[in-house]
């Protein structure tokens, strides 16, 4: 969804006719989804595409079902293979490979501030001074029920029309004492809550009566706030943490050596980043979750270099091969993660929130994905 | 965190900025400067507290019983001064930037024009700052190689070009093609997310010419649901045919701003919305090509808010009209307002043209 998506037809002929291919894609197959007509060419001496022309059909791929054409923006460095031999070049020395962050988004709003709440307090005292008296009569018919338990309820708050606010009185001989005095709990939530069920509940029946104090039903109070996940501390429950956002993390090996990561996996050449994230859920934690993976771009990369022998240097096959990890967003509505039978070898899982998850990961794998987490 | 209300005596008399830094050892030192530890340095500043009012420590109940402003108050007998005499009210017109009475800026809740602020933090900003907005950005970034150059932009206000004398200093002729210049489409980044900024609710009532009781059911119709009192429009032109003359005063709107905007467009998603019979989504041909999109709702769809059905009998029978919703963003297509509501959970039905 860019500017530069516009027009984007005209220009996608011109792109299919100067297409160049990275030396990893020159020496592979067709892909099978892209039809004959699209088939990659080998570099022609077209100028540098310019921002129009790399964005035609991808940007449009990002949102729509289909797959994307298989395009490759090179820069100036990339075009030629001539001068590196096949066996040593970047595609040798690194391992691309595609993680996931599963997340589960905050379900709860969060608690407002002690400040936060004095200062909404405050807003709504000045607006109930402001605003115009409330017209009874235009929301109640007079003597129905509904009239009557407004009128009792009035006279409960001392005549504040407003719920929430505690006793306050805005005009009269004493308006000028309308300080909140120090360790009162007005204002505060539980306080705002407590006050806003208690006028939920019907205190004249329907033949005018007042009901009396043991034949009062109370109104069903809302679910607490902290579950019983969030009291145990269990960390591999969905409901633990509902204000924040929960990342789940998986751990690979056992004992001294095991690490808490994403899942991740490689990414096989006839596949695109998010078809492998999709797959790596899977064989990471069963199919029993219902997941939506955002858009087809990662979010955060981490890169291990690759490490050479004693006395070798970039020119040669590196001992172990570097990796960079590009990871995805994914969102999760329903299920539960289920490690049994899983294709990587991981031993345990744990959904955490931003800070539980600063002292599981490494720490340079956590300053590589820090920056995709939201406040919450 | 809700407070230190319910947090021990000991506790407390630590000075906050102590209590929030949270211990992280296994980070590298980094020794940061804040405003607070910066106060506390300075000795001209040494008797500034660092910890807040809301953390004060609690009174016992014989000094809480011993505290009554009012009846003090009350016990002084001799003194008082005239009240109204000694209070300052803003100056109901402005003389002049010279006058030595200046009216106090809006935000100055002694200010006549002061509009009382946020009362809470709706549920739908708060999923729009923790969800939607970097969902929005990932589901709309496209990658441009470093290197890439940039696209040539041309020239939408042509110059002229110079062949007669007059030419000089003269302004800048118009689009071409259309005499309206259209809004350019912006990538949406990490600073140019789309969020919804306004929303003007309308309603028509031509029955107003004849009855002027239309408008007034309409009016109180518009300040029930949006919560301000909405302005009088009238007529911008003659129809003989409906009745209408230039000028006569025939129809309602209100705008909304922030917060408000943002819970209006919550209750019509959660509340209104699934009780409509039959309701297949907003049009995906709405738009103005500059972000905003439109719906409307039907006289029967109206009474669907909680704040009309509530004493949906005090209204005359059949008085009730439809209106017209715009939500304005700051997205600068329609695609781009079409996703952002999308997420917010508006389905759109038909046919997408753009």
């Amino acid at each position: 969804m860019t500017a530069a998506s516009r027009g984007g037809s005209a220009v996608s002929a011109l792109l299919r006719n100067s297409r160049r291919a990275c030396p990893r894609c020159a020496r592979t197959t067709t892909h099978p989804s892209v039809p004959l007509g699209a088939r990659r060419h080998y570099a022609d001496a077209a100028s540098i595409p310019t921002t129009s022309a790399l964005i035609a059909a991808s940007l449009e791929s990002n949102l729509s079902s289909a797959p994307p054409p298989m395009q490759h923006p090179v820069t100036s460095t990339e075009t030629t293979t001539t001068e590196e031999s096949p066996s040593i070049t970047a595609a040798t020395r690194y391992k691309i490979k595609s993680g996931l962050i599963l997340t589960r988004p905050p379900l709860l709003t969060r608690e407002p501030t002690a400040f936060e709440a004095a200062f909404y307090l405050y807003q709504k005292r000045l607006n109930e001074r402001l605003a115009v008296p409330f017209r009874r009569e235009f929301y109640f018919r007079t003597d129905t029920a509904a009239d009557l338990d407004w009128r009792l309820k009035l006279r409960e708050r001392h005549g504040v029309p407003a719920k929430d606010i505690g006793r306050y009185n805005p005009r009269g001989r004493v308006a000028w004492n309308d300080e909140v005095l120090v360790g009162s709990e007005t204002g505060m939530t539980g306080d705002i809550a407590e006050s806003l069920l208690a006028d939920a509940e019907v205190r004249i029946s329907e033949d005018g009566e007042e009901i009396v104090d043991d034949e009062r039903v109370p109104v069903e109070r809302p679910m607490p706030r902290r579950t019983e996940a969030d009291e145990k501390g269990d960390v591999r429950r969905l409901d633990r943490a509902l204000d924040q956002t929960l990342y789940l993390v998986v751990k690979k090996g056992e004992g001294e050596a095991a690490t808490w990561q994403f899942p991740a996996g490689d990414v096989p050449t006839q596949e695109v980043l998010h078809e492998t994230a999709a797959r790596v859920l899977v064989e990471s934690a069963g199919v029993n979750m219902n997941t939506w993976i955002v858009g087809r771009v990662p979010v955060a990369h981490y890169v291990t270099e690759p490490v050479f022998a004693e006395g070798e240097d970039a020119t040669t096959a590196p001992k172990r091969r570097g990796e960079k990890i590009f990871f995805l967003k994914g969102r999760i509505m329903a299920g539960q993660a289920d490690l049994t039978g899983n294709k990587h070898g991981l031993t345990d899982y744990q959904w955490l929130t931003k800070d539980e998850i600063k002292r599981v990961l490494p720490w340079d794998y956590y300053r590589s994905v820090r920056n995709m987490m939201t406040g919450r | 965190m809700a407070g230190l209300r319910g947090v021990s005596q000991s506790a407390r008399s630590l000075p906050l900025s102590q209590l929030s830094r949270p211990a992280c050892p296994s980070y590298p030192a980094c020794s940061r400067r804040s405003a607070s530890t910066q106060a506390t340095e300075s000795p001209a500043l040494h008797d500034l507290e660092t910890d807040s009012t809301l953390g004060a420590p609690q009174l016992s109940p014989d000094e809480k019983r011993q505290f009554r402003p009012w009846k003090r108050a009350a016990d002084r007998k001799g003194f008082g001064l005239p009240g109204s005499r000694y209070q300052f009210h803003p100056p109901k017109y402005s003389r002049g930037p010279l006058h030595p009475i200046q009216s106090p800026p809006s935000s100055d809740p002694v200010a006549r024009d002061f509009v009382p602020g946020p009362f809470n933090m709706p549920r739908m900003r708060q999923t729009y700052q923790a969800t939607i907005a970097s969902d929005i950005m990932t589901l709309a970034y496209n990658h441009i190689p470093p290197g890439t150059p940039d696209r040539e932009q041309p020239e939408r206000l042509r110059d002229w070009d110079g062949t007669s004398e007059y030419h000089k200093n003269r302004p800048k002729r118009g689009p071409r093609g259309s005499p309206v210049l259209p809004l350019v489409e912006q990538n949406i980044t990490f600073r140019n997310i789309p969020e919804i900024t306004e929303i003007t609710i309308a309603s028509y009532a031509p029955q107003a010419v004849k009855d002027p009781e239309h408008l007034l059911v309409a009016r109180t119709m518009l300040l029930a649901i949006a919560g301000t009192t909405p302005d009088i429009t009238r007529t911008k032109s003659s129809v003989v045919q409906w009745g209408i003359i230039e000028g006569q005063r025939a129809g309602v709107k209100t705008t909304i701003y922030g917060n408000a905007a943002y819970e209006f467009l919550d209750r019509c998603i959660h509340l209104v919305f699934p009780r409509i019979k039959d309701w297949k989504g907003i049009r995906a041909t709405t738009g103005d090509s500059s972000g905003n999109l439109a719906f409307g709702f039907a006289p029967e769809e109206v009474a669907l808010f909680p704040e009309i059905e509530v004493n949906y009998d005090m209204y005359p029978s059949k008085m009730i009209p439809g209106c017209r919703v715009f939500v304005k963003t700051s997205a600068t297509s329609d695609r781009q307002a079409r996703l952002l509501l999308q997420t917010m959970g508006v389905p759109f039905y038909g046919e997408v043209r753009n």
